[in-house]
């Protein structure tokens, strides 16, 4: 086991890996930048070094200084969290050049999953179903019909330089093809001046539906069950849930088997992620690998009883999983509510600021990771997420209700958050019902 | 504070000794001599050795430069066991140079040798900063020399990359005299008609900058070099002033004239390679003579004042316009080699239809800033005398030349004036008089007096149909004239300027047809006109000799 964790990272998932170190009787390095020298992270862990400047780029991606940290501090693995350097693939190299455990997985398998046709191909040969969609470029309108009929309707017609939705049409059928086509690609050749084309099949109003998984370095490999992250702003997660109100256990079953051998395809170490679209129909797609440690792993862990982050030290160290897939039981249904200093009605723009005043509710079944403290200076530099709200009760009812009366206890004085933004979810009668797909911010708030 | 309430558990140390201590490998980073960065080593080497942070040049030792320039396994050295010399006897010398050889793996501070780039053969030398700092002492100057001759005798173009602290101390009076070798080498490389570019890299100084580096047909840099005679800190303690940022700079000598251009590193062999083709010998014009329309009538009568409003209307293309749209590979090259480099004039060598040519152009600007940096199109004696420069290299390489002239006239003004514009325009009129390569201009605006004929001293001129062409502007003339410039229009009418009345005057040689006046949207079929009659141009005078062309431009005027 490791004697001495440097954290490469900040906020609150520091604070979360600083504790689960703590509990398991291994010092911590936290690093910090100029601008969070008074953050909790840094105040907890058994050592702390500045690192940089406030901007990211000098400090918490500062792949210099955080491998100086840790050989100055003897610190024999380093714990990226998520963002940042979490899945740098060069950062992994550097880190195993300079004898440092990277707890994570190896460098090769996050090239292999970042890149996107890489893991698109990884995962058809493992026969994982991906969103169907043409391999070849295509040019001309005719041999494009052909392909859409076989990819099935709807069909995106996508420009391979496309972006912002210029060159991007949807056709639901045959009829439609034609003109859709031709009119995207003249855009394309208009805005771009490329007239490559791919076709993929439109998945309409999916669900987004998350497998966690864990492997250690003896090719052993389970899964921990789904969270459904349906509710996205921008693909921005706001609301995470576990289990999904739409997947049987029988689903379930297939979709983690299916999950189980995509990551084993990936040769795929540590915890992991593999996301999928889920339609109405629920057909599911492969879509990528998070080759991390997630946000919301909170509510895996509250279903599961598990705790993710001493998996994935205990992994790093070479041990082997002590978890069989069917010891896993998925018991109770847990929510999570990210709170955000921003303002719902400016567009959600960030509001950094010094907290004057703070309560967090609690009691049974209510789990809060933060490392704000009434005092503290939200700098700007870096993301606005300032709390993780998590409630576990029964069923999901029991946890609706249980996470609208702890946010309805949620005190943030100082800056603008999104809890009364996260109220209305919970109280929208669709979230309740559980009628939920990634286009529900935009259908009822119109975000 | 928050920091006294919390409270921390002692951790249990209850791990076992790790086999292998966390260590930075030695050689992991490399340091940026610039910005103080440490990079990634294998991002360095992958990134053209330029710091990724801020853009600053690492240097490169000679044989990993040569790598990245010649043609895969295509080099092959000269000289490269050549023994060294100790010319003064210089105590210690020898031991000094042994290790050095030793540590570096080289033999001098030049590697020399023959290689090829995208399959064209060129002699090449590289210096290396490791080896006594690139100074040059005799072996330096061999190499050089030797390398020069060599590609004088199998007719090769030479490239040189210049680095160097100067002269070799501890050889003395032999270290200079290794300048006059290697400028002399040149010069008879020169004369055979044979292409030599060197490309200044950090640093270039003393010695070397007062000989070779600085004599190219082309000279080129790397972003941000050191390049200077005396070193900046010589400077410095001889004058007791602080330099100003930038200077000596790769920037600071284009600007004042004295580079063809700054090339990136990564663009380097492209660039070097384009104009190893626009120098290929077997290119030399030979024009198909194509059947071409008989000259076209020109329009409606449009009165003389409005061709001048036209000829000045800031929709109008600009030189920089035409060349784009009727010449390829246009690469410009900047400088006078003398004082500056003028934004009024633009010149480089590019390809008409696959044929190499030297086109220059005077330049108006797009926009009051555009406007600034070209100084309203009004060239100023650096800019005759870069196109000068640019002329005579055309003649030694036997390039046809096309000029575009568009100005209300050469810059009026004290600086102009203190650098001898009257002896700039002077000096163009003489020379192009006698070029030995055909020479044709085009006007395409406004054609303001002698700051308009120093282009234009040509086997034929040509005007576009809202062109002028005058002793001075309508505005000028009539406050001579008559004491009133409002009368400007009522000159314009009896000056003669428009291409009408010099076609009958003689003065020029055809008219580019405006269906409507020239814009970027209706400069297509204007253009196809140019083509069409620029190759029936270069059809007709490339066959001819450099006496030939000489002797008809002499007679074209000698009758005016």
């Amino acid at each position: 086991m490791f004697r001495k964790i440097l954290i490469a990272n900040r906020g609150e998932i520091a604070v979360r890996i600083i504790r689960a170190c703590r509990e398991m009787g291994i010092a911590t390095v936290a690093v910090y930048s100029e601008a969070d020298k008074d953050s909790l992270h840094a105040m907890l862990a058994d050592e702390a070094i500045c690192i940089g400047p406030a901007s990211s780029a000098d400090s918490y991606l500062n792949m210099e200084s955080l491998l100086s940290a840790t050989v100055a501090t003897k610190a024999d693995a380093i714990h990226p969290g998520f963002g940042f350097l979490s899945e740098n693939s060069k950062f992994v190299t550097l880190c195993e050049k300079c004898h440092i455990k990277f707890i994570g997985p190896p460098a090769e398998v996050i090239d292999r999953m970042g890149n996107k046709s890489a893991a698109r191909n990884t995962m058809i040969e493992a026969g994982v179903p991906v969103v169907p969609g043409s391999k070849e470029p295509i040019y001309d309108v005719a041999v494009g019909r052909e392909i859409a009929e076989k990819i099935g309707y709807p069909v995106m017609i996508k420009a391979a330089s496309g972006g912002g939705g210029k060159g991007m049409r949807i056709a639901h059928c045959p009829e439609e093809f034609d003109n859709h086509f031709l009119n995207a690609q003249r855009e394309s050749i208009n805005s771009f001046s490329d007239d490559t084309m791919y076709l993929e099949r439109y998945v309409e109003s999916p669900r987004h539906i998350e497998f966690q998984i864990l492997a250690d370095e003896h090719g052993n490999v389970i899964h921990l069950g789904e969270r459904d992250c349906s509710i996205q702003r921008r693909h921005q997660k706001l609301v995470e849930e576990s289990p999904s109100a739409a997947i049987s256990p029988e689903l379930r079953k297939e979709m983690g088997e299916t999950a189980v051998r995509a990551a084993k395809a990936a040769g795929y170490v540590n915890a992991g992620t593999i996301e999928f679209l889920l339609d109405k129909n629920n057909n599911y797609y492969f879509i990528e690998m998070n080759t991390r440690i997630q946000v919301e792993h909170g509510v895996t862990e509250l279903v599961t009883g598990m705790d993710l982050i001493k998996e994935q030290i205990k992994i790093a160290a070479g041990e082997p999983l002590e978890w069989k897939q069917e010891d896993i039981v998925i018991q109770g249904h847990a929510i999570e509510c990210r709170i955000n200093a921003e303002n719902p009605s400016k567009n959600f723009m960030p509001c950094p600021g010094q907290i004057t005043n703070l309560h967090f509710p609690g009691g049974n079944g209510v789990r809060i990771d933060s490392a704000i403290y009434s005092g503290y200076q939200i700098p700007p530099y870096y993301d606005s997420m300032i709390a993780k709200l998590m409630v576990y009760d029964k069923d999901r009812e029991g946890a609706i209700q249980k996470m609208l009366s702890a946010l309805g206890e949620v005190v943030v004085e100082g800056v603008d958050t999104n809890v009364e933004f996260q109220f209305e979810i919970l109280e929208n009668k669709a979230f309740q019902k559980g009628d939920v797909n990634t286009d529900f911010i935009e259908t009822y708030f119109g975000n | 504070m928050i920091r006294d309430f919390l409270k921390k558990r002692p951790v249990r140390q209850k791990a076992e000794e790790q086999e292998m201590e966390p260590e930075i490998p030695a050689g992991l980073w490399k340091k940026c001599n610039k910005c103080g960065a440490a990079i990634y080593t294998e991002d360095v080497i992958k990134g053209h050795y330029i710091c990724p942070k801020c853009k600053g040049y690492f240097r490169v030792h000679a044989r990993r430069r040569i790598n990245s320039i010649v043609d895969e396994g295509s080099f092959k050295e000269w000289n490269a066991d050549m023994p060294s010399s100790n010319p003064l006897r210089f105590p210690g010398y020898e031991k000094k140079l042994a290790e050095v050889k030793e540590k570096t793996n080289l033999n001098e501070a030049i590697v020399t040798g023959i290689g090829e780039i995208d399959g064209r053969k060129v002699v090449l030398g590289v210096m290396d900063a490791r080896f006594f700092m690139g100074s040059m002492g005799y072996d330096v100057g061999e190499k050089v020399a030797a390398a020069v001759e060599r590609a004088i005798e199998e007719k090769l173009p030479v490239i040189l990359f210049t680095c160097s602290g100067g002269a070799r101390m501890q050889e003395g009076i032999v270290s200079l005299m290794q300048m006059a070798k290697t400028s002399a080498a040149l010069k008879r490389h020169s004369d055979a008609g044979l292409l030599s570019i060197t490309v200044l890299t950090d640093p270039t100084t003393g010695g070397v900058t007062a000989s070779f580096a600085m004599l190219g047909d082309i000279i080129l840099s790397e972003p941000g070099a050191l390049i200077g005679f005396a070193g900046p800190r010589v400077i410095e303690q001889t004058i007791h002033q602080k330099l100003p940022e930038g200077f000596q700079r790769a920037e600071f000598l284009l600007e004042h004239g004295f580079l063809d251009g700054i090339v990136r590193r990564e663009e380097m062999k492209q660039t070097l390679s384009n104009l190893l083709m626009l120098h290929e010998t077997n290119n030399v014009c030979q024009m198909p003579a194509n059947e071409t329309k008989s000259y076209k009538k020109s329009g409606e009568k449009i009165a003389a004042w409005d061709r001048v409003m036209i000829s000045r209307m800031p929709e109008r293309p600009t030189g920089l316009d035409y060349i784009e749209a009727v010449f390829t590979d246009f690469i410009e090259l900047h400088g006078d080699r003398y004082f500056g480099d003028d934004g009024a004039i633009v010149g480089g060598i590019a390809r008409f239809q696959g044929v190499p040519v030297t086109v220059i152009a005077q330049q108006k600007g797009k926009n009051t800033k555009d406007n600034i940096k070209r100084n309203f199109g009004m060239p100023s004696p650096e800019g005759y005398r870069k196109a000068l420069r640019l002329m005579k290299q055309a003649e030694k390489f036997h390039r046809p030349i096309i000029c575009f002239v568009d100005t209300p006239g050469a810059f009026c003004g004290l600086e102009a004036e203190e650098r001898g514009q009257g002896e700039a325009i002077a000096r163009n009129l003489y020379e192009m008089s006698a070029l030995k390569v055909p020479v044709l201009s085009i006007f395409i605006g406004e054609g303001g007096s002698g700051g308009a004929l120093a282009m234009a001293v040509a086997d034929e001129v040509w005007m576009m149909e809202n062109a002028i062409y005058s002793v001075l502007s309508p505005e000028g003339f009539a406050s001579i004239l008559w004491k009133d410039a409002k009368k400007a229009a009522d000159a314009a009418k009896v000056m003669k300027i428009t291409a009408a009345d010099l076609k009958k005057l003689g003065i020029i040689d055809y008219i580019i047809r405006e269906e409507e006046p020239a814009t970027m949207e209706t400069m297509e079929p204007i253009c196809s006109d140019i083509s069409e009659q620029i190759q029936r141009f270069l059809a007709t005078y490339s066959q001819k000799e450099g006496e030939q062309l000489a002797a008809h431009r002499y007679e074209r005027f000698r009758n005016m």
